[in-house]
């Protein structure tokens, strides 16, 4: 179904929430889906497989334990948008000419934005490449590799990040809807659900304020 | 106008520490920056013209119209659908299910197969579903009262007594306008770009506007059936005192929180406009008298003011004393030499409460459109780069930034009851935002992140431990739970104007100053409270109607001029 981007936004920011993420990470992942899905990748799917994947564990299970060497998690697969985080704060070590390179990391596709957005602070060209495949963006727009199978995989071994230097032309720019599955859009409304509160009598009566007749 | 423009401004901008704090945000008005007012005068600069090529309604008031808006390069088009609703499903609760009248901006004109589509789902507002070529969504209750009495008077052939029509001011109240992306309508970067809507919320305006005309017309319709030959027509001077209003709860409210550069750029073009006009080092005669002039009518305005909210009672009885030792000191003060408006303002400061001040800060702007109105296109916000967090700043200075614009919050203890007593949060039914109380309701779970002053501190707290020279990148991956906050503060250091510097969770929190803050902005007038969370005003109130753009003044109409009874 095609959806406003800031609709998506919307529920995405809730969902990751929902998902236990923290208000700050929730914020950049609902940016990221707004990101992707403009693209015409599959974004919305992507999040609502990880928050599944990932519901019940904490976040600092699936973090970048230190950025020293090869980012890895303490326990499982990196969350590609913790990481992703990470990776847009350094993107000064991208601009230094330093390769930044993953250990397993979960939906990898949700790197790409972060990616995107550390190219346009560093005004270069960032390349992310994982399972044969690389996605080449200067943050607006985006070009993929030929051998694209890897674009929706759950996980992936190793995903390196990397400036570059030999501009790449070709790049599609975003659009101005998305598309949702609705399998996916019922993930993410599921897990949005979980940050309303309960409706109660007395929240409906007081919450809102009102209570006066608007038959005046 | 304006020969004493002195192009480096001497006098500073305001300290963000006055002016963010919730009595005066709460004490705004409308000012030549009003997102109406930037409305009209781009519609009668532009010579845009109306058509409406359908109005097709019966007997009932069951129907649809169509109000077309031509500027320079494109059409608008409002779609209507009139309702005949029973009693007791009116309600202006976002949890309502039914309308008087509900609307859409098309974004061109509207082919048959359009009207059938979004017959199918405007009616049904949040339900239904649309499309890009829409541009925002809203609907609109009828005053009652004044709806009834208007009806019979004019079938009649008699005119409503002005006096009885200046008590409510509105035959028909929006309770919701979405715009940018809603229900599937097209997103604010899909017309951004356009010279017309490069102020903020214009399309909302506009939707408005036309909607006023269509509420005007709808009456006189269903008065004609009524009444038939005899029926009177409603005078102009009468149809023109009348605005739309509008009813609006909690939800406007975390707007101005969850959208800190947007609101730094309407705070900062304001207050950049005041420190032009008090930097004028002289003021011609005819500056001053259109400045007295607009006083008096604000007085006036004052006077017709209406609330039965206590506090809005107490506050009107304040503003209109002030306004007329304000127009005491204008009669016998200089207010030409010596930097007159700087002089008048700082009077202000040390002689008058905060809603006069807000009124003088407004009010002074008025002669010098060649000097602020520039100032409109400032207001949107087109700054892409702000989200991204800077993860080189040291934390150091980001200690500093947090010391500067959150020292109001630094010391307040954030564990006693009354400085955390409420909650915002938003409810199952309807996602509609709500404020509860925090040891009362079990919503501490599911609380929004509205209460930046409460973060901040623990923000700094955290950052004890951290050695100056540290990057904040390093802090963010250790304590992930303090990214929003380090965002919000990376933003104030550069948008002064962002942050509301006062405590958006405490015990004695007034949700409608932060309503009255937004909506002054909009342009509107006349902030009725009824509750300390709910607010019903009047917009376009005293503007032209389409018809009358071009022959009348498009753009200090929010000042009433003398042929309105104030009994």
């Amino acid at each position: 179904m095609s959806y406003s981007l800031n609709e998506i936004e919307a529920l995405a920011k809730r969902a990751a929430r929902g998902g236990g993420l923290s208000w700050g990470i929730s914020e950049e992942a609902a940016k990221a889906v707004r990101w992707l899905t403009s693209h015409g990748l599959p974004g919305g799917e992507a999040l609502a497989g990880l928050l599944g994947q990932n519901d019940g564990v904490a976040s600092d299970q699936v973090a970048p334990g230190d950025l020293d060497d090869v980012w890895h998690a303490s326990n499982g697969a990196l969350c590609p948008l913790i990481s992703g985080a990470a990776l847009n704060d350094y993107a000064e070590r991208l601009a230094a000419g330093t390769d930044i390179t993953m250990r397993d990391v979960s939906y990898p596709l949700l790197v790409v934005p972060f990616a995107a957005w550390a190219a346009m602070h560093i005004k270069a060209q960032v390349g992310v490449s994982w399972g044969g495949m690389r996605v080449v963006t200067d943050g607006n727009g985006l070009g993929i590799s030929d051998a694209d199978d890897a674009l929706l995989v759950t996980k992936t071994p190793q995903l390196s990040c990397a400036q570059v230097t030999t501009a790449t032309g070709a790049f599609s720019q975003p659009l101005s809807r998305g598309e949702v599955s609705p399998g996916a859009w019922a993930t993410l409304n599921d897990f949005a659900q979980r940050t309303y509160a309960p409706a109660t009598e007395a929240s409906r009566r007081l919450g809102a304020g009102a209570g006066v007749s608007d038959n005046d | 106008m304006g020969a004493a423009l002195n192009p480096a401004s001497d006098i500073p901008q305001r300290d963000p520490a006055t002016v963010m704090r919730l009595a005066r945000l709460g004490s705004f008005h409308q000012s030549r920056l009003s997102f109406m007012r930037i409305l009209t005068r781009r519609m009668k600069r532009e010579a845009w013209t109306f058509s409406r090529p359908v109005f097709e309604i019966d007997a009932k008031g069951v129907g649809h119209a169509i109000y077309c808006t031509h500027t320079p390069d494109r059409t608008y088009s409002l779609v209507a659908f009139a309702h005949d609703l029973p009693a007791e499903k009116r309600s202006d609760r976002v949890i309502a299910e039914a309308w008087d009248s509900t609307f859409t901006m098309f974004d061109g004109v509207p082919t048959d197969a359009d009207i059938e589509r979004l017959r199918a789902n405007i009616p049904l507002q949040e339900a239904g579903r649309v499309t890009e070529s829409e541009l925002s969504v809203s609907r609109a209750n009828r005053s009652v009262r004044l709806w009834d009495y208007m009806v019979s008077c004019l079938a009649d052939g008699q005119q409503p007594d002005p006096a009885e029509v200046a008590k409510v001011g509105y035959l028909m109240r929006t309770t919701a306008v979405y715009g940018s992306g809603k229900l599937g309508a097209a997103d604010r970067e899909v017309i951004a770009g356009r010279p017309e809507c490069a102020a903020p919320f214009q399309i909302e305006m506009l939707s408005v506007f036309l909607t006023r005309t269509y509420v005007r017309d709808l009456m006189q319709h269903m008065a004609n059936l009524k009444g038939g030959d005899r029926t009177a027509t409603l005078s102009p001077e009468t149809a023109r005192s009348m605005g739309i209003g509008n009813s609006t709860g909690l939800g406007m409210a975390p707007f101005i929180v969850n959208h800190p550069m947007l609101f730094n750029n309407w705070i900062a073009a304001r207050e950049e406009a005041i420190a032009r006009v008090r930097s004028l080092a002289t003021a011609t005669v005819a500056d001053t008298r259109l400045f007295t002039d607009l006083l008096a009518r604000s007085v006036q305005s004052a006077a017709l003011w209406r609330s039965e909210h206590p506090i809005q009672i107490e506050k009107l009885d304040e503003l209109r004393q002030d306004l007329a030792t304000l127009t005491a000191h204008v009669n016998s003060a200089d207010l030409q030499s010596d930097h007159p408006w700087d002089r008048l303002y700082q009077w202000a400061a040390g002689h008058l409460g905060v809603d006069a001040q807000e009124c003088l800060a407004s009010l002074m702007l008025e002669p010098y459109g060649n000097i602020v109105d520039d100032l409109a296109d400032t207001m949107a916000h087109t700054q892409t780069d702000t989200f991204r967090i800077d993860g080189t700043m040291s934390v150091g200075k980001l200690k500093t930034v947090l010391d500067d614009a959150y020292d109001w919050a630094l010391d307040v203890d954030w564990n006693a009851k009354e400085h955390c007593a409420r909650a915002w949060y938003v409810s199952a039914e309807k996602l509609e935002p709500r404020l509860g109380e925090r040891f009362e309701e079990p919503i501490a779970p599911y609380e929004q992140p509205l209460a930046p002053g409460r973060d901040a501190a623990a923000l700094r707290t955290a950052l004890a431990d951290w050695a100056p020279d540290d990057a904040i990148a390093g802090f963010l991956l250790a304590c992930p739970e303090h990214r929003h906050t380090v965002r919000r503060a990376q933003i104030v250091a550069r948008a002064p104007y962002a942050e509301i510097r006062d405590n958006t969770i405490g015990s004695d929190l007034l949700p409608i100053d932060m309503l009255r803050c937004k909506l002054s902005f909009f342009g509107a007038m006349h902030f009725d409270p009824r509750s300390d969370r709910w607010v019903r005003i009047c917009m376009f109130g005293n503007a032209p109607y389409p018809e009358e753009l071009q022959s009348r003044d498009a753009d200090l109409w929010p000042y009433p001029n003398g042929a309105v009874e104030t009994s």
